[in-house]
């Protein structure tokens, strides 16, 4: 009504509710994490939204940018989720306070704020975390009752929360909470580092349902990723060409290295898949569209450089959860594939890296 | 073969929420409001106002004087050259005024103009009908068209005999009628094809039999039931054959139309007529009918109102020259709600500042704006990359790069990323997230790159005269330095001898061993 020529009319999606569909759809997940390894991933969360959002509006009050517009882009908040979510629950308030300012404010407000960083301020984020603290990254350290079935409380109840609450802030740890054994590692590392017979044991055991393991409890948070990821999917929010590269890729590459049961970490595609982050990886990170690619055609291959590389790094490399280092890496090549990578513009030949478009004459 | 399959399979899977089919978008029609009535005749406002330049090309001559009475259907402004129109008078009356340089548009060019004034007695001139216009030459055919004054009322007004002339030169195979109206708020093609069907499709025989094309087809939207129907029944026993289209915006742009028919695909620097189709809108197929048959100029057309401040949106059948603000009150305008108008549909309109502007052939809607149907613009946010607007996109341009391009004045790259193929459809900016004007920055960045190429062109003229003005001057010092004659006498001498054409070709020859030794570089 403003504007002074055509179009008049618009679609009434809007960058706002884009991200707050995205925060819905991963919520599942997020609940069943809670389900499964108690409030360790809720503390991370809350805690990470705070920060981003508090250094997120310092950084506009800096630059004399308007704080609430930008602000209410919710943009800060899906960064915080997808940050909060990658890093082990039970970290230190101060390893995520660090790992958030280094995303909000030089990933993201460095590079000129919304839409202008070319990496991907989550990914960066944990990735500084895990150059910095290799150790701290690695481990999971959650309430007794996660890990051990037995136990006699839930890591629902009151004592897995103030347990949960005392990992993050090791200041009220008191003794009158026992936190032995609290520290695991990822199922990925427990399958690389396990054995032969553990593995093989692990395959006839299969998958006992809301028993409240934590090896398997992980495949059903993977699952709660997929479903909202599809959720995505169905309202176009994302589209599906960086997702069905990554996990087309990441199967066929675990197809293809197999190895029976042998050795450590080139299990089966189903572990790849589900035993892993891939799904959020696939969905909800590497779909970021600032960072990622912009062409359909480019998003294709640029899905396909993070499947390759998440199982190369994952299988040959020091790094397990390698999502983080995959999407950085592609995020290098995003330019590129937006240059080399077009759709055929309507009514010319083709389009040649070398030449440009060409037309019928 | 697998993306023409998965772009198949998208919208049968559900995916399609966001209203964007691949390459398309599906904003709410808003067209129901105005299909509600028939096609109403219009009473004759005071005065019309008729534009010389009703169409594409050269403007017409006016052959009647202020004070003259003109009846219906007479001339009152002849085609000045081949790409120029008639003009009749709509209705009997008293010529006015025959104005140079009334300003109405927002452009503030002036545009000549006659002024009639509407005795209301209607007297019309007698004109001869056809009863078998089938029996007629195509070149007999064509003279009538070019007569009546008809040109393209689908917007763009190119006049259409000379349309069928470029297309009989071209060996044209297929006629398309576009019917597929796919801008939200314009009915006026629907509401014609559900009352006159026939004379749509009388219409199209006629444009086929001029045209000498071998096959036609008429081209609409599945959405369209009514006119389906309408046409089926109509259509039996007719050459002319119904091709039903998914609806989508723009779905009824010439390329895109001539695509989703016949899956050819218009070359980027061509017309469908390269590619032997020619594309005529469905109120043109009538208008030709009415020329050819009844012997009538194109004097009047269909014109959809509408807009929520319009307390009974409808079409009308308006003669050419009668004023917005006329139409608008008869169809109980609510003037606290009305917040602006537009010239044409939501989403390729142009906003009307003055509505004392005329109806021409080319105006296909008038809608009228309130706050709540078109509210005030969303701050804009940074792009995000997201590529809606590529997914949204017809010419399959990527707009998020040219957005940053734009900004960035790289015209290089807003070449190569094809910024002159993109037809200013508006639905990037209709589905960005973040209410980014894209197009408002396309068409900037379109006018500075046609002014630096302007720009280009002047200095390349200068260059040469200065190269001339050289070249003269060595000469005459040549001469004067070998003392033979006078220099005065000498310059017609060297005027002959460099004369503009030699001068072009040694500029050319020049450039072309400059590109040469270029292209060498590069290879390698």
């Amino acid at each position: 009504m403003n504007s002074s020529s055509s179009p008049f009319q618009f679609a009434k999606l809007k960058t706002r509710q884009l991200m707050l569909l995205v925060l819905a759809a991963a919520s599942p997940a997020v609940l069943m994490h809670t389900w499964f390894f108690g409030y360790g991933m809720l503390l991370n969360i809350a805690l990470a939204a705070v920060i981003g959002l508090s250094s997120e509006a310092v950084c506009l009050w800096l630059q004399n940018k308007p704080i609430k517009v930008a602000l209410s882009d919710y943009s800060a908040l899906v960064t915080a989720l997808l940050f909060a979510v990658t890093i082990p629950p039970g970290t230190a308030w101060w390893l995520i306070a660090m790992g958030m300012v280094f995303a909000i404010a030089l990933v993201k407000h460095a590079y000129g704020g919304l839409g202008h960083n070319v990496f991907n301020p989550a990914m960066a984020g944990y990735l500084f975390l895990l150059l910095a603290f290799p150790l701290s990254m690695t481990a999971w350290h959650l309430p007794q009752a996660a890990v051990t079935p037995a136990s006699d409380h839930s890591p629902l109840s009151w004592t897995g929360f103030i347990e949960s609450l005392s990992f993050v802030f090791p200041i009220i740890q008191n003794q009158t909470i026992d936190i032995d054994g609290l520290a695991m590692a990822t199922p990925l590392i427990e399958y690389k580092m396990a054995g032969q017979n553990a593995v093989l044991e692990a395959y006839r055991e299969g998958l006992p349902l809301f028993s409240r393991s934590s090896g398997t409890g992980w495949e059903l948070v993977n699952m709660a990723y997929l479903i909202g990821g599809l959720f995505l999917l169905s309202l176009r929010i994302i589209s599906w060409h960086i997702p069905v590269a990554i996990i087309a890729s990441v199967l066929m590459m675990s197809l293809l290295f197999y190895s029976d049961g042998g050795s450590s970490v080139n299990g089966t595609p189903y572990l790849h898949l589900f035993g892993s982050a891939t799904m959020i990886g696939a969905f909800f990170i590497a779909t970021d569209p600032v960072s990622a690619a912009t062409s359909n055609p480019a998003r294709i291959v640029y899905g396909i450089i993070i499947g390759c590389s998440i199982y190369g790094i994952r299988v040959w490399g020091s790094y397990l959860d390698s999502i983080a280092i995959a999407v950085l890496f592609a995020n290098f090549c995003a330019p590129m594939l937006d240059h080399f990578f077009r759709p055929r513009i309507f009514g010319q030949v083709r389009w040649s890296p070398l030449r440009g478009q060409t037309s019928h004459e | 073969m697998a993306i023409s399959w998965a772009k198949r399979a998208c919208p049968v899977l559900g995916f399609g929420k966001r209203g964007v089919k691949l390459g398309a978008i599906k904003p709410p029609p808003h067209k129901l409001e105005s299909l509600r009535s028939r096609i109403m005749p219009t009473p004759l406002p005071e005065r019309l106002v008729l534009s010389l330049q009703q169409h594409q090309g050269d403007a017409s001559i006016p052959c009647v004087e202020v004070g003259d009475k003109v009846l219906k259907f007479q001339a009152i402004a002849e085609a000045n050259s081949e790409s120029s129109l008639n003009l009749h008078a709509p209705t009997s009356g008293t010529i006015l005024s025959v104005d140079q340089s009334l300003v109405f548009s927002d452009s503030m060019t002036p545009e000549a103009c006659i002024v009639l004034e509407c005795d209301g007695a209607d007297n019309a001139l007698k004109v001869s009908t056809t009863r078998d216009y089938r029996a007629l030459e195509h070149e007999h055919l064509l003279q009538r068209i070019e007569e009546a004054g008809v040109c393209g009322m689908g917007g763009a007004g190119y006049p259409t005999a000379l349309k069928l002339r470029h297309g009989i030169s071209k060996n044209i195979d297929l006629l398309l009628i576009n019917a597929a109206e796919c801008e939200p708020y314009i009915s006026c093609d629907e509401a014609l094809l559900r009352e006159r069907a026939k004379e749509v499709i009388q219409g199209a025989e006629i444009i086929q039999a001029a045209c000498l094309a071998n096959s036609c087809q008429l081209v609409i939207e599945s959405n369209m039931n009514e006119a389906i129907d309408a046409l089926r029944s109509e259509i039996t026993g007719s050459s002319v054959q119904l091709k039903i289209v998914a609806p989508s915006y723009p779905a009824g742009d010439e390329r895109q139309i001539v695509f989703a028919a016949t899956g050819r695909e218009t070359p980027s620097s061509g017309l469908p007529i390269d590619i032997g189709v020619v594309v005529v809108n469905a109120g043109t197929a009538a208008a030709c009918l009415h020329a050819v048959s009844k012997g009538q100029p194109c004097i009047s057309r269909v014109v959809t109102l509408a807009g929520s401040p319009l307390r009974t949106p409808k079409n009308f059948d308006v003669p050419i020259g009668t004023p917005i603000s006329h139409l608008q009150t008869l169809c109980g305008m609510d003037e606290q709600s009305h917040q602006g108008t537009l010239a044409g549909g939501s989403l390729m309109g142009q906003p009307v500042l003055n509505l004392d502007l005329p109806i021409k052939k080319t105006s296909n809607c008038v809608v009228a704006m309130s706050a709540q149907e078109f509210p005030a613009q969303e701050p804009v946010l940074p792009c995000i990359r997201c590529g809606y607007c590529a997914d949204a996109c017809p010419a399959h341009l990527l707009p998020q790069q040219l957005l940053v391009f734009s900004k960035q004045q790289a015209v290089e790259a807003l070449e190569d990323h094809g910024l002159f193929d993109c037809i200013e459809c508006g639905a990037c900016a209709y589905v960005c997230p973040s209410k980014i004007p894209l197009l408002q920055y396309y068409r900037s960045s379109k006018e500075l790159m046609l002014l630096e190429a302007g720009v280009t062109a002047r200095s390349s003229h200068w260059q040469q005269r200065f190269q001339y003005f050289q070249y003269r001057r060595k000469r005459v010092n040549q001469q004067r330095a070998e003392g033979k004659q006078s220099a005065s006498d000498n310059s017609q001498q060297v005027e002959q001898e460099f004369s503009r054409d030699k001068a072009r070709e040694e500029i050319a020859a020049a450039v072309a061993r400059v590109k040469s030794k270029k292209s060498k570089n590069q290879a390698s």
